[in-house]
């Protein structure tokens, strides 16, 4: 498909999902206006994302009285939308949000994780929990998170502004839960009650007779199950649990793109001090017997000086990359702890480098193989973002060398 | 029917999460149709790639990292090519997160 037509299946998208979310907001007693409304900000955002174009809103009427059916999106004038959208993506590299919502006053830059997200996350993408095939588990997840977690306790959840979110795109991988999908589901509110009975089978799963004990008392907010306090705990849960889910999935979003500085931030303090007791030590001087991953690196000279011990968990993966000989080595910011030297040099954005790197795909995969160093894949459904613009593609075939 | 929660990393996904962020912080809208709201895009993007887009692209690349966990591929590849009928794009590192497909169809 054209690239021009991206703007097309954006629209149909939009147009899909408002159509069809217009009855959970009518049972949810909200008005069209808010409906409306919801659906002008979004189109806006991706006007300025460059993502669509101003022409296409116009035709887009007819679609979305048939936004029933997802065929029927699709818009004709593909040609108008290939203009405004062809020029920004050659004349800028990037035009994502960071150029494109400068106005907003608000921008966070980001924000500083908070040591209690880093147990399950300095792995990135890789939690587990975050791949939970159900929305019940990710739900669950998300609920441990904000109930465990106090972490979650950041000051405004609700306040991001959009650049952010932007710079979030090229994440984790935690974005591939596989939803169950309920939306006919009447009470999508009732999550409280699936939650709980949900991390009482979690528990019992594994190891029955240990966990199940211990569970009860320490999960203070499992909701009563055996009484006549149930109704009231669903109830009353209900709010309180949509907002938590809510602001879990936020957060969800955020962590990732965290994840970096996090990693950071968080491993210092699990490392392991192997030189006595004196702990300034390890920072003054920075010890060059202590396992570094990075001594598979040139820049080791600076690693020393540097004040965070950027240590621990990707030893391995860089061991693995070292022992290619691989000069991407340098390239590759994300998986080498040592790299916030590096961030300078290299030309990818400052900071978080993952996160901010500009290039993401995000599809399904059907097959992924590989013989000796060589690595093929098929893919399908994908949306790219690529040089600033995006790409969607109904398939692709991946060849690459490792 | 399943869905895939990987979508709303896309602009478009951002775009839609950012804007329910806004709605929901100013009060306008409930954190349940919000997540309701996010679901449907899980759904309706699935779909939308599944029936109105038919290109083929081709990857190559250097393979930098390599991750697969929880039926999730995650690729880092660096100096890639991406080619589909129209266009080219080059690009130095490119990150590449990807569902099991089969799940969907469970």
């Amino acid at each position: 498909m054209a690239s021009g037509n991206v703007s097309t299946v954006y629209i149909s998208v939009i147009d899909d999902v408002v159509a069809k979310v217009r009855e959970d907001f009518i049972t949810y007693g909200v008005g069209d206006a808010v409906l409306n409304e919801l659906q002008a900000l979004w189109e806006m955002k991706m006007l300025h994302c460059g993502a669509i174009s101003g022409n296409i809103d116009r035709n887009r009427a007819p679609p979305a009285s048939a936004g029933g059916a997802p065929g029927a999106g699709a818009t004709p004038p593909v040609h108008d939308l290939n203009v405004p959208y062809e020029a920004t993506s050659e004349e800028y590299a990037t035009p994502t949000a960071d150029m494109l919502f400068p106005p907003t006053p608000l921008q966070t830059p980001i924000q500083t994780p908070l040591p209690g997200i880093d147990t399950g996350m300095y792995n990135i993408p890789t939690g587990p929990s975050d791949y939970a095939p159900s929305p019940i588990s990710d739900m669950r997840n998300g609920m441990g998170m904000n109930g465990s977690d106090p972490k979650t306790g950041r000051p405004s959840p609700y306040m991001q502004p959009p650049s952010p979110w932007m710079n979030q795109r090229p994440l984790g991988v935690d974005v591939n839960v596989a939803y169950e999908e309920s939306r006919e589901d009447p009470d999508r509110l009732m999550q409280p009650q699936p939650l709980t009975k949900d991390f009482l089978m979690m528990s019992s799963g594994k190891r029955k007779r240990d966990e199940y004990p211990g569970q009860l008392p320490s999960g203070s907010f499992v909701p009563q199950q055996d009484g006549c306090a149930d109704q009231v705990a669903e109830f009353v849960g209900s709010k309180d649990n949509a907002q938590q889910v809510w602001n879990s999935i936020l957060n969800k979003q955020e962590s990732v793109t965290k994840t970096l500085s996090i990693k950071e931030s968080t491993i210092p303090p699990v490392l392991p001090q192997r030189d006595g007791i004196q702990d300034d030590y390890n920072d003054q001087f920075f010890f060059p017997g202590v396992p570094t991953e990075d001594y598979n690196t040139p820049g080791e000279s600076s690693e020393y000086r540097t004040p965070t011990p950027a240590i621990a968990t990707p030893k391995p993966r860089n061991d693995m990359a070292g022992g290619d000989d691989d000069d991407d080595d340098d390239d590759e910011p994300p998986l080498n702890e040592d790299d916030d030297d590096d961030d300078e040099i290299d030309d990818l954005q400052d900071g978080d480098e993952e996160p901010n790197t500009q290039h993401l795909v995000l599809a399904q995969f059907d097959k992924v193989t590989r013989t000796k160093n060589r690595w093929k894949c098929t893919l399908k459904d994908g949306i790219m973002h690529l040089n600033g613009r995006d790409v969607l593609f109904n398939k692709a075939s991946g060849e690459f060398d490792f | 029917m399943a869905t895939f929660e990987l979508y709303r990393r896309s602009t478009i996904g951002m775009c839609l999460t950012e804007t329910l962020d806004e709605m929901v912080s100013s009060g306008t809208l409930s954190p349940e149709l919000a997540i309701q709201v996010l679901v449907q895009f899980d759904k309706s993007m699935t779909e939308a790639l599944e029936n109105q887009v038919k290109s083929k692209v081709t990857v190559k690349g250097h393979l930098h990292t390599y991750r697969f966990c929880d039926n999730v591929w995650t690729f880092i590849l660096t100096d890639a090519q991406f080619k589909n009928e129209e266009i080219t794009e080059q690009v130095s590192k490119v990150k590449i997160v990807a569902c099991d497909s089969k799940l969907l169809s469970q």
